[in-house]
């Protein structure tokens, strides 16, 4: 129960409509007895031939009555109903929040299908369970006893062996519980596998169609989905089982009722009318207490669900900013890096190991290497996406001891996989700056980008909408996008990872000429594989296939040692002079 | 470019004129291979029924007969023997009980049987929906944020359980209910029944009021919903820019417009059912004070005794029951509509494509081996209209030949190999294999046929050699070796712990993505194609891999038609015939020396590869 209630306390932060609903309830459940009462009362003193001039008094004071009750159960509805919404909107910003404070590393382990599911399903089935358990609870709290006391006035005896089956009830569902949580939990992670699987099939279509796997792939989320399936039966089997059980509480009550009622007017100790009254009261006091078996079958899904959410919430960012963290007003832009490593978690060995480099302020730094040796994870340790071992400086102050904020501040970062939003064009290049930008600026980013004439072509130039990761721009319009967006924030630090590889040669030239231009007076950090994009640069550091810094220099000292590079550069340079044959 | 057709906020508002029968018909449709779950819901649902039914009546006989004979019997000599009353009323007491423990039985079925049809029901619907889905063009999903397809086949399609438990089963059977109950009430007492029945109209009309706004309430609340989920799952794919580019405020704040614009649609569908219940209620109401005022007439006039409107009352209140959850169950079902629609949207997407059969092919070509040999016949194609990507192309690839691409970014290089495995269809022009034109071929056989890398590759979750398999039949242990050792991700593979079965993350995250496209590499070779289609396959290799992989897959491509994208020229050399293309025309054809000597565009691009490296 602890962990709902965790939930169920952000509900009691919206006290006013909460408050407002709660009065309402009392005030409703009121006229619905008085209802009943002047329903009885009247049956009463129905005979035959008795007067009827009470009957139109009664008909109006039902209808009063229960225009009343309407008005209540308007605002009853309408306040506290919106409370679970509200509840809703702000776990599932909460949980947005975290997920995009949570470091690379989450990211990777996790499932996406599995995280979404998590704030759409999982909260779903919190507001479901708490929003009309709310209600309930509170409305048979208030109904319940207040009904038994009626009916105390009635028959004091048999009103009290209705607690009876209820305490009947209560054993009952304490032996069905561990059932009801087992299937709930085996149902959201199914539900999780689906979303997950549907995702990734949809995010990797092209090769699912180009490969023909859609066969292949729907035995896959069919399986999933029989799955599902299965708990889901197995999960109302135990529903029914508490459903089974409160409804015989329900009407071992009414047959209770029969016994002593029966008895008791054989005995001439009750009237007719009272034990009428006392039936339709009965039904009154049950229906909140069958919502309640019903709320109690819903609990253990919305209590598994909470367990998936607080694990999410419990996921801490890998560091946080230090309390007296220095703040950076004019950063230069000098990386310092000594024995800096990362190891991926469950990975054997480090992916980069021991790198010890200088970089001055507005110098360009290559970094090159075979496939895998850790180029891009250096790189992701420089903006602390993944958290290294080592020392890293920015300006000669330790980065931890700066805001995160600070230190990414100055960075502009060009990813492998250039990944765009899907939203319009120039967004996609504005969302780099901490700005706004002008027009006027961004026309100037999409030709330092050498997308001008391109953009030019599309059917709404710069306001086109881009597909879902870029999908409807061609592979080199992705990566210079991705290059204006870096360049929009006017970075410190211009972060270049393997940025050029899918842009042609004459475009490449442009674009590195116009580089070096917007690159004036920045640091430049180039991770790539042709040698000719890092030629240029005052240092060019070359990792080894095991993470290790296996050389540095400069273009010129790096030729004039054996090694990986100048092999590397003699076989660019000889593919080139063998074509020229 | 598409541009209208991206509009997240015109494609997302399913808007259908169906009316609520249409869709329920339909639903029943889906629901008609299970008619046997059906069946037995509804025979649940009916002894349900009949138990409550059968209540009142051992009431009454049980109150009426022997509590009444003893009472008037005690009231005639107080100390007269009610033996027998007192064993008859056990008699009753007995029967009570034997229906409650029956009725206690059956309500387990009800939620278990119910809940098993519903879920079986949607369980159906969902592969069905996927397998349609997986049968719909590339432009079906370029304009669809994943997030938002994937609310389709999970929240939506479960949203729809209550439509087949509450809906289909319920409301049916509380129809039923309330068509037998009223006919009962009028065998009973006309009279006072009428008075009931001319409280429907007001019931039908309210509901009729609620409908209409209600479901566009709905409607918004479900694309709403999907267009939240759409971005949540795009943020969560770009985590790292934002996170790089300090993006989390501005993105949590776009999060949050969208949970308003949720949360606005929501709370308009609570308040419009916030007031349709009580409004119900008040007509129920309404209906039971008329009764009870007519009734009491009768009585009082004589026409009618007690007993009998205590009996009619009684049933009254199985009538009143029905019509108050069917206000209840409207909510559910108006939500439960809105999200078939848009289920129905994407069931009733044709694929653009043509048929995809083998029409005109001659008997037993089907099963016939492809051999390659690809042809382009004065091709053109537009993404959008307008735009012409490609123009007018033609050029042919034989068996055994390699076909390189240049041309400057944008070209339509790529588009090229799109429309080759028919992803989309040419505007105009044709593409045959071995003389067939792609409209002719079963796509599924075409694209096994072609072992295909693609610019931006994509690795499943599950292990390395899941990955290279996909359950292709034509990869063997050797051919995969080959095609390891070819693309050179076998020293990447000797190096993973657990080497091929090594567990591979969404997306393939935990490989470099160099490694990623050795893998496509190695995929691609593996099933023995006939078609090879590499497209910047090498592009974030180094280049000694890269010359490796050149040399070591030259020898895997004897005999296959190969179509290789490639900007750096050092890798399309040695192809049979480079095509360069350039704003989606073909400028220049031939081999690496012609080019050179014609002294056009590659020779330009050729100068550029080379000065730019010497300096
Ligand atoms: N799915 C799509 N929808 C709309 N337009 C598209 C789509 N895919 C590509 N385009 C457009 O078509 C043109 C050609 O793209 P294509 O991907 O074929 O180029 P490419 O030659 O492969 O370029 P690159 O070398 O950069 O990969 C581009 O202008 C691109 O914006
Ligand atoms: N999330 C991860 N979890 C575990 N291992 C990883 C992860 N990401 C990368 N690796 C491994 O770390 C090593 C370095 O990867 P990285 O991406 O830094 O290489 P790279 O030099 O950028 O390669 P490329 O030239 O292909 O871009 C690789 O062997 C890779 O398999
Ligand atoms: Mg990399």
């Amino acid at each position: 129960m602890a962990r709902l209630w965790r939930f169920f306390r952000r509900f009691l932060r919206h006290k006013k409509q909460l408050i407002g609903g709660f009065l309402c309830i009392p005030l409703a459940q009121l006229a619905d007895i008085a209802i009943t009462v002047k329903i009885g009362g009247a049956l009463d003193r129905l005979r035959a031939g008795s007067p009827t001039d009470f009957l139109a008094g009664i008909f109006w004071i039902i209808l009063g009555l229960s225009a009343f009750k309407g008005v209540f159960r308007y605002l009853q509805r309408w306040w506290i109903v919106a409370v679970s919404r509200y509840v809703e909107n702000e776990l599932k910003q909460e949980l947005f929040d975290k997920l995009v404070s949570l470091p690379l590393a989450f990211h990777a382990r996790s499932r996406s299908g599995d995280v979404v599911s998590r704030v759409t399903s999982d909260v779903e089935n919190i507001r479901m369970f708490l929003g009309p358990g709310v209600m309930y609870t509170l409305g048979a709290v208030v109904m319940v006893p207040a009904s038994i006391a009626l009916l105390c006035t009635l028959n004091a005896p048999l009103a009290l062996t209705m607690i009876l089956p209820l305490v009947l009830m209560g054993f009952g569902m304490k032996f069905f519980t561990p059932h009801l949580h087992r299937w709930s939990e085996a149902v959201q992670e199914s539900i999780a596998e689906i979303s997950s699987r549907a995702q990734e099939n949809f995010s990797g279509i092209r090769v699912v169609k180009g490969y023909g796997l859609a066969a292949q792939q729907c035995a896959r989320f069919d399986e999933a989905s029989e799955r599902n399936r299965q708990n889901q039966v197995n999960l109302g089997r135990s529903r029914g089982l508490t459903h089974a059980l409160t409804h015989a509480a329900n009407d071992l009550t009414f047959v209770t009722i029969l016994v002593l009622g029966g008895w008791a007017m054989i005995d001439r100790s009750l009237p007719a009318g009272d034990l009428f009254k006392f039936i339709d009261l009965t039904f009154k006091v049950f229906w909140p207490i069958i919502a309640l078996g019903w709320i109690a079958g819903m609990y253990p899904r919305a209590y598994a669900s909470a367990g998936r959410i607080d694990e999410l919430l419990a996921e801490q960012p890998l560091f946080s900013d230090p309390h007296d963290a220095l703040r950076l007003s004019s950063p230069r832009g000098a990386l310092t890096l000594r024995g800096l490593s990362y190891t991926y978690a469950g990975a054997a060995k480090p992916a980069v190991s021991g790198v010890s480099v200088d970089v001055p302020a507005g110098s360009v730094l290559g970094i090159v290497g075979p496939t895998g040796s850790g180029k891009s994870t250096l790189v992701l340790c420089l903006g602390r996406l993944l958290e290294p071992q080592g020392v890293l400086e920015l300006d000669g102050i330790d980065v931890r001891r700066l805001a995160l904020s600070d230190l990414r501040a100055c960075l502009g970062y060009v990813p492998q996989d250039s990944f765009l939003f899907s939203e319009r064009y120039r967004d996609n290049i504005a969302f780099g700056s901490d700005t706004e930008l002008s027009d006027a600026r961004i026309q100037e980013l999409v030709e330092l980008a050498c997308m001008k004439d391109e953009v030019a072509h599309f059917p709404k130039g710069l306001e086109t909408l881009v597909g879902e990761r870029g999908v409807t721009l061609s592979g080199g319009q992705r990566q210079r996008t991705c290059i204006a967006r870096a360049l929009a924030r006017d970075p410190r630090v211009l972060i270049l990872d393997d940025a050029l590889s899918a842009v042609d040669t004459e475009t490449e030239a442009q674009l590195l000429a116009n580089l070096r231009r917007a690159g004036e007076g920045r640091t430049v950090i180039v991770a790539a594989h042709r040698l000719s994009s890092v030629a240029r640069a005052e240092r060019i550091l070359v990792l080894g296939k095991d993470g290790r810094v296996e050389a540095q220099g400069t273009h010129a000292e790096l030729l004039e040692r054996p090694g990986w590079y100048r092999e590397t550069w003699q076989r660019q340079q000889a593919q080139k002079e063998l074509s020229v044959l | 470019m598409s541009s209208t057709d991206l509009d997240p906020e015109e494609d997302d508002l399913v808007s259908s004129k169906a009316w609520d029968n249409a869709i329920l018909l339909r639903l029943a449709r889906y629901a008609k291979p299970h008619a046997r779950l059906f069946y037995a819901s509804f025979g649940v649902l009916a002894m349900l029924f009949m138990l409550d039914m059968l209540g009142p009546w051992i009431w009454r006989h049980a109150l009426d007969g022997p509590v009444h004979a003893a009472v008037s019997a005690r009231e005639r000599d107080p100390a007269a023997d009610i033996g027998t009353f007192v064993r008859q009323f056990w008699y009753w007491v007995g029967g009570y009980l034997l229906l409650v423990a029956l009725s206690v039985v059956f309500r387990y079925h009800e939620v278990a049987q119910l809940n098993r049809t519903g879920q079986t029901v949607i369980a159906d619907l969902r592969s069905r929906l996927f397998r349609h889905m997986q049968s719909l063009d590339l432009v079906f999903f370029d304009r669809r944020p994943t997030g938002a397809l994937v609310t389709r086949v999970t929240s939506d399609v479960e949203n729809l359980n209550e439509m087949f438990t509450s809906g289909l089963v319920v409301l049916l059977f509380d129809f039923v209910k309330i068509v037998g109950v009223l006919a009962f009430l009028y065998w009973l007492n006309w009279r006072l029944a009428l008075v009931v029945t001319a409280g429907t109209p007001f019931l039908i009309g309210v509901s009729l009021v609620f409908r209409g706004g209600a479901r566009r309430a709905h409607r918004a609340v479900r694309a709403r919903l999907s267009r939240l989920n759409g971005y949540l799952q795009e943020v969560l794919q770009g985590i790292r820019v934002v996170q790089v580019f300090r993006r989390e405020k501005a993105v949590s704040a776009r999060f949050a417009q969208h949970l308003d614009g949720y949360l606005a649609a929501n709370l308009k569908t609570i308040f419009l059912f916030a007031l349709f219940f009580p409004v119900i209620d008040f007509v129920v109401s309404a209906i039971q004070g008329t009764t009870l005022w007519s009734g009491g007439l009768s009585i009082a006039g004589a026409q009618l005794s007690y007993g009998e409107f205590v009996q009619f009352w009684f049933y009254l209140a199985l009538l009143v029951a029905p019509i108050r959850e069917l206000g209840e169950r409207y909510n559910i079902l108006q939500s439960a509509f809105a999200s078939a629609e848009r289920i129905f949207d994407i069931l009733d997407t044709r694929p653009t494509l043509e048929p995809e059969r083998e029409k005109t092919s001659p008997p037993g070509f089907s099963t016939l081996p492809l051999r390659g040999h690809v042809r382009f016949e004065h091709v053109s194609f537009s993404y959008t209209e307008g735009t012409e990507v490609l123009h007018d192309l033609s050029f042919e690839i034989r068996p055994g030949e390699t076909v390189a691409v240049v041309g400057a970014t944008g070209a339509g290089k790529s588009t090229l190999v799109n429309l080759l495995l028919r992803f989309y269809e040419p505007s105009s022009g044709h593409i045959t294999i071995d003389g067939h034109d792609l409209t002719e071929l079963d796509p599924a056989r075409l694209r096994r046929a072609v072992g295909l890398v693609l610019q931006e590759d994509f690795l499943f979750a599950g292990t390395v050699k899941e990955n290279l398999i996909l359950e292709r039949e034509s990869v063997t242990e050797e051919s995969l070796e080959e095609a390891l050792a070819a693309s050179r991700a076998d020293e990447l593979v000797a190096r993973l712990p657990g080497g091929l079965a090594h567990p591979v993350a969404e997306r393939g995250a935990t490989f470099s993505t160099g490694e990623r496209q050795l893998l496509a590499i190695a995929r691609a070779l593996a099933g023995d194609p006939r078609i090879v289609v590499l497209d910047e396959a090498t592009a974030s290799v180094d280049s000694n891999t890269e010359a490796q992989i050149e040399s070591a897959t030259r020898k895997l491509l004897e005999g296959r038609s190969a179509l290789v994208i490639a900007h750096r020229l050092s890798t399309v050399r040695r192809a049979t015939r480079i095509l360069v293309l350039h704003r989606g025309k073909l400028r220049e054809q031939g081999t690496h020396a012609q080019l050179l000597a014609q002294d056009g565009i590659y020779a330009r691009l050729h100068r550029l590869q080379f000065a730019e490296s010497a300096g």
